[in-house]
């Protein structure tokens, strides 16, 4: 279907979560992304549709990539992109977050993008502010545009994703990544596996959409595609699991263990990688497997769509409602 | 003296389990009579309160405000106006009220503020300091606490728990004690299930309220301490309770207002007003906690109310300091569960009367002769907005613009009349 066969706009002035979206919300996200993707390998990458409008970044966790990402995504769009790095230490000195959040507002930001360890942290600004939000990681709940650009090199890869077998291994008790995956691979139709030890699995985890395993070799029979996800120092700490070592041996990805998988499956990581823990480096450098470099290229296209398209919509909403 | 005449109305009695027609003559604050027909006197002030209810005035066994020691959002003034304009003649500061309630002179000051107040004050003790060594319990109990306890705050060493219920026991002093495992319990803001676990939520599970009714419903057999567990709210936390009294031991049970109403799909939205501590749970425990209120599992329903600073709520879910302001809607919240059909009137206010009264070892929480005439008259199907007709409490509240039942026309306590409403 042609873009303009599209008698359907893109409804959303937030994304707060994958779980707000349809399909066709995706389809639109994902053919807008194309092009940027396409523009962005070009010498002048530098377009105009969020000319004169002010992104502001609000990152209260610490981040590189994905601050960079949106900023850059922001930029090549023309918008006045402003970094806040707020540490969540200045909200434990008094200031709660909804003084944050309207001191903010009255600046008269168009966008805003929020990273906090708290979920539901990215729908408070946007329900405060009243400012079209993306969420760029609320905790443990949400990492929206992390799933849709892991979803959006699958696509490009396979023209589609549903009816494909992927697996996610590691952490998916403290990971987003893993909540948003499961909720947009479950919505386009992929089977999805989960797959670590019982430690690193919500209990309940099996009624996600998703099918639990402890043993990866089990996990990863017949796969597409496995996306293994940053084990934290921490974890060993917490009696999670015993040690970086036993976790590497059972649940590190390696050439051979991919064995039991389709001869062609993809490896991804939402990255930063640690390297000879989850993921050995002969394959995360693997050119034939690894999509990892792509999904960061992706994403860059990814969030120029997102804003791109969440600034329309609230564009709109001003001029019917002066 | 004169005496007061309330007559018309339907009189419910959960400690003799009366409901049914009556009037009731009050004399020098205590009631003198029950009939169906007494005479008014020429000097008799006459209340008719025909088709509304007249039930013992409510007794809180948990409510938090900013005194004794502190200041803030909640005045012990501002908590008492508020208790008595919804039906509740005797309220029970938490061991961590105010500064916190640890020693006897604590306990003087607020019976020393009970003498001109408009509502009776009782007060609990924090047994122990810091989970570390046992307060003053003996005196402070001599000082009139109605009771001991941990105040919300789980204790870890066991050991220490045993020692205070053994020496607790030596005064027939019920101990109230968080029914929560330390450490299952530690750093948790959602409970286990699958909703909370894809809101990627710290979760608390339901075996760490059993683990923690088990462990010190072992030490209770050991001691032949009283123990109330306070603020149940899982299923799996009632079928210990029950399970420890089976085995004989005298085990009372506190549920909070708000896990009556309320389930984990209502903090979804992660509204900070819904981050409770218990945090609230699944249907199915909601659904346990109201059947075992009608099988009498239950002593005391609870209204924890904690008025918070508005900009304690001022953060994401997780941030957001928990507690609710709930007192005003502890009797809306039973009298919602009566108009819904799934209590009796008798079922919903036993726990919050004649219940919490014998906890306490007061006289009030009763309609008999010679009792304290603490007293309510009230409509348990009118229909209210909590929070609309402007509350008495201004602080963040769970029940906030929710549509409940009950509404309270008269609080009445030692004979006087200390909330009307204008109707």
């Amino acid at each position: 279907m042609s873009e303009a066969g599209f008698s359907y706009a893109f409804p959303h002035r937030d994304l707060l979560g994958v779980s707000g979206l349809n399909p066709l919300d995706v389809r639109i996200i994902f053919e807008r992304a194309e092009r940027h993707l396409a523009r962005n390998a070009e010498r002048d990458k530098k377009g105009s549709s969020l000319k004169g409008l002010t992104q502001i970044n609000l990152f209260f966790e610490a981040s590189t990539r994905t601050l960079a990402s949106f900023e850059l995504a922001g930029k090549r769009l023309g918008a006045d992109v402003v970094n806040f790095s707020a540490g969540n230490a200045s909200i434990k000195k008094g200031e709660s977050l909804a003084d944050t959040a309207e001191t903010l507002a009255a600046m008269r930001p168009d966008l805003l993008v929020v990273r906090h360890s708290s979920p539901g942290a990215a729908k408070f600004f946007s329900e405060l502010t009243g400012v079209s939000t993306v969420n760029a990681g609320d905790g443990a709940h949400e990492h929206p545009t992390q799933a849709l650009l892991d979803v959006f090199t699958l696509t490009r890869r396979w023209g589609e994703i549903g009816g494909r077998r992927i697996a996610i291994v590691g952490d998916i008790l403290h990971s987003r990544v893993a909540r948003s995956n499961v909720s947009l691979m479950n919505l386009l139709n992929a089977e999805v596996r989960l797959c670590g030890p019982a430690t690193l699995l919500p209990a309940d985890a099996d009624r996600w959409g998703a099918t639990v395993f402890h043993d990866l070799d089990a996990a990863l029979e017949g796969c597409d595609a496995v996306m293994t996800l940053r084990i934290q120092r921490e974890r060993m700490a917490g009696g999670l699991i015993p040690s970086e070592r036993e976790y590497a041996a059972l649940y590190g990805l390696t050439h051979d263990r991919l064995e039991t998988a389709q001869p062609d499956c993809l490896v991804m990581h939402p990255g930063p990688m640690n390297r000879g823990v989850e993921i050995t480096s002969a394959l995360a450098d693997d050119p034939e497997r690894s999509t990892i470099l792509d999904q960061v290229e992706a994403g860059v296209a990814i969030r120029m769509a997102v804003l791109e398209l969440i600034a329309e919509r609230s564009g709109e909403r001003t001029e019917i409602t002066p | 003296m004169s005496a007061t005449l309330i007559t018309g109305a339907r009189l419910v009695d959960p400690a003799s389990g009366h409901d049914g027609p009556a009037n009731i003559r009050i004399e020098d604050g205590r009631i003198a009579e029950i009939g169906d027909a007494l005479p008014a006197g020429p000097d008799d002030e006459v209340v008719s309160a025909r088709g509304r209810v007249v039930a013992p005035a409510l007794v809180d066994l948990r409510a938090h405000c900013a005194e004794p020691g502190g200041s803030g959002a909640e005045s012990l003034d501002t908590l008492m106006a508020a208790a008595a304009s919804s039906g509740i003649g005797t309220i029970t500061l938490s061991p961590l009220s105010g500064t916190g309630i640890s020693r006897p002179e604590h306990i003087e000051l607020i019976a020393a503020r009970a003498l001109t107040a408009p509502v009776r004050l009782a007060a609990a003790g924090l047994a122990t300091s810091d989970g570390i060594e046992i307060n003053e319990i003996g005196l402070m109990l001599r000082a009139g606490a109605g009771l001991v306890g941990d105040g919300g705050r789980p204790i870890a060493d066991t050991r220490l728990i045993r020692r205070l219920l053994a020496y607790a026991s030596g005064f027939d002093a019920w101990v109230s004690l968080s029914p929560e495992d330390p450490f299952l319990s530690a750093g948790t803001i959602a409970h286990e299930s699958d909703m909370s676990v894809r809101m990627g939520l710290p979760v608390r599970p339901g075996v760490s309220e059993r683990i923690g009714i088990e462990r010190v419903a072992a030490l209770a057999e050991l001691t032949g301490a009283l123990v109330l567990f306070d603020r149940v709210s899982t299923a799996e936390g009632l079928a210990a309770v029950a399970a420890a009294r089976r085995r004989g031991l005298e085990i009372a049970a506190s549920v909070p207002a708000t896990h009556l109403m309320f389930n984990e799909v209502d903090m979804g939205g992660f509204d900070p007003r819904h981050r409770l501590d218990p945090p609230l749970r699944a249907e199915s425990d909601r659904e346990a906690l109201i059947t075992a209120i009608s099988e009498g599992l239950i002593e005391a329903v609870v209204s924890d109310h904690l008025a918070l600073p508005a900009d304690a709520k001022a953060n994401p879910f997780s941030d957001a300091v928990p507690g609710s302001a709930s007192i005003e809607a502890l009797l809306p919240a039973l009298c919602t569960l009566y108009a819904e059909g799934r209590l009796s009137l008798l079922e919903a206010l036993r726990p919050v009367t004649s219940g919490p009264a014998d906890l306490l070892g007061v006289q009030q929480g009763r309609i008999a002769e010679g009792a304290p005439a603490d007293l309510i008259v009230f409509d348990p199907q009118a229909p209210v907005v909590h929070g609309r007709d402007g509350p008495v409490s201004q602080a963040p509240s769970a029940f906030s613009g929710r549509r409940l039942h009950g509404l309270v026309l008269l609080t009445m306590v030692e004979g006087a009349i200390v909330h009307q409403a204008e109707t």
